[in-house]
């Protein structure tokens, strides 16, 4: 049960803000003691706010409280310089709630993803932070060790020290640089919470929405509200707007095809298809456009079988210019196997089969699996559905094939049995 | 109507635990204590008490001695207290069970003497 007053999220976002916010003000090598400050404001509601009630402003109360720890924190440290006279003179009435907050997180995310730190370490640090997220949260979403992710926390906070990162936003080239990384940092995290299928479900949903929101603040600023911004959000909203329909009733992950469309999210699919619209603007075409282009197919699709394949194959078509990977190309070839048949698709799955890097890929064998079955060679499509069985990381994708394969079996009576099966032989 | 006196103690390590907590996990806390809270049925009141400080006073040998409390020794601290209208310590302990607060403290429930 919620409270009134304490709004969803409301500890975790303004956790972020205010992480920002005083750091803005202390300035960054001061993120420690940034956070600190907040984490006792939290603290203090939790005491506080079950006896005396939600105030009627609670951020303006976190930021009160939060302010003026970071205050007594900083007179009791040796070397407080200027800051402590920076954090007095700050206006009361600037409670940290409003449109200054936003600059100030937009800030502190662009300096989370500075080059000058590693892929993980951005992701680390752009979670604690500005994100709002726990040590052990991230750690659970990544299948880590708490410890572990302390470790790249501390070494991050130290990089930002030493090699004195700023807050300010940088000019021109720079700016896009940096604007693309975060983006890419963003789509990481992002990724991470849509396609796992395993760890926290939880913890893994807020993953996609905080990417969400932190892709959000770029809208904020002129300078970084970009045609590309826009793409990636399109790109997030759209697959965002599936996920509940992912893990179907019985655990079992649920394909595209199969998932029930009146449990997408209408508000996302829309909020998304807005954003699609204002990517298009821009003269460069990312491979987020092109993905948020596939994905705005298949969201206006009202039943499965409506799907405009045609289009997602020519643009899987560009899309595997922009990005050569194995893993493009496969989904083409699905695409491929709707529009020109199975064959075709097979063949391009066999060629695409070939890298390396798919020999464990259980995807590619299930795709498989669906062709030689609309070629007549359930023999073959329950190899291939074993095979991958062999190769699904998480207990959702193992169910999914064995579900396919308990079917195969049901409709075939003399293929021979799956690892699952009964013996069809027997009487 | 009685009343009774619930009051909430905390081993002294609960803060320290409270302080690892993610955003997140402090939120869903709150919303139970207050949850909880909100639904005490017959609160007639209810405080906080500040942490650290306190002072114990007694009279040894005839002379008044005032330590700072509470005790070092003592690992649990009273953290602070409801008093609620109810029929019977039945009824009070009934309340009590949902509490948030017995994950990690204690309640102590005492009637208060009607004169």
């Amino acid at each position: 049960m919620t409270v009134p007053g304490v709004v969803d999220g409301l500890f975790r976002r303004s956790a972020g803000r205010l992480v920002a916010v005083l750091a803005a003000r202390l300035g960054p090598a001061r993120l420690d003691l940034a956070e600190e400050a907040v984490q006792d404001a939290l603290l203090r509601a939790l005491e506080t706010w079950p006896h005396a009630g939600v105030p009627e402003n609670p951020e303006a109360w976190l930021f009160r409280v939060a302010r003026n720890r970071a205050m007594d924190r900083l007179r009791r440290s040796a070397r407080h310089d200027r800051a402590l006279e920076v954090m007095a003179t700050a206006p009361e009435a600037d409670d940290g709630a409003g449109g200054g907050g936003a600059a100030d997180e937009l800030r502190l995310l662009l300096l989370c993803c500075h080059p000058a730190l590693s892929p993980r370490a951005r992701v680390a640090l752009a979670l604690k932070t500005v994100g709002g997220f726990g040590v052990g949260e991230i750690a659970r979403a990544y299948l880590s060790r708490p410890e572990a992710v302390a470790q790249l926390l501390v070494r991050a906070k130290r990089t930002v020290r030493e090699e004195g990162l700023a807050l300010d936003l940088p000019d021109g080239d720079a700016l896009l640089g940096r604007l693309e990384s975060a983006l890419e940092t963003l789509y990481l995290v992002f990724n991470e919470g849509y396609s796992a299928t395993e760890g926290d479900r939880a913890v893994r949903e807020d993953l996609c929405v905080a990417a969400i929101r932190l892709a959000e603040l770029f809208l904020t600023d002129p300078l970084t509200e970009r045609p590309e911004l826009h793409a990636l959000l399109a790109l997030m909203l759209l697959q965002a707007s599936r996920l509940r329909a992912r893990i179907g009733p019985d655990g079992a992950l649920r394909l595209l095809d199969d998932q029930p469309r009146e449990e997408w999210d209408r508000e996302m699919i829309a909020a998304g298809l807005r954003h699609f619209e204002r990517a298009s603007t821009g003269p460069r075409l990312t491979v987020w456009h092109v993905e948020a282009a596939i994905a705005s197919v298949h969201a206006v699709a009202a039943r499965a079988q409506d799907t405009d394949w045609e289009r997602v194959l020519s643009l899987y078509d560009d899309l595997l210019q922009l990005k050569p990977s194995p893993v493009v190309r496969m989904n083409r070839a699905v695409a491929l196997g709707r529009v020109r048949g199975p064959a075709a698709a097979l063949a391009e799955l066999d060629a695409a089969a070939r890298h390396p890097a798919m020999k464990r890929y259980y995807l590619l064998q299930a795709a498989r699996a669906d062709c030689l079955l609309s070629l007549d060679d359930p023999a073959g499509a329950g190899e291939a559905l074993s095979r991958a069985l062999e190769h699904a990381g998480t207990e959702p994708e193992r169910r999914l094939l064995r579900m396919r394969l308990a079917r195969l079996v049901q409709s075939d009576g003399v293929l021979s049995p799956g690892p699952t099966s009964p013996n069809e032989g027997d009487a | 109507m009685p009343r009774f006196l619930i009051l909430a103690r905390d081993a002294s390590d609960d803060v320290a635990a409270f302080r690892r907590l993610s955003p997140a996990e402090m939120e869903a806390a709150i919303q139970k204590y207050i949850v909880w809270s909100r639904g005490l049925r017959g609160k007639v009141g209810s405080d906080k008490l500040t942490d650290g400080g306190g002072r114990v006073m007694a009279k040894r040998n005839g002379r008044l001695a005032v330590t700072d409390g509470p005790f070092s020794e003592v690992k649990e601290i009273v953290g602070g207290y409801w008093i609620v209208e109810a029929a019977s310590y039945d009824a009070v302990q009934k309340l009590c069970e949902t509490s948030p607060h017995l994950d990690h403290g204690t309640l102590e429930i005492r009637q208060i003497e009607q004169t």
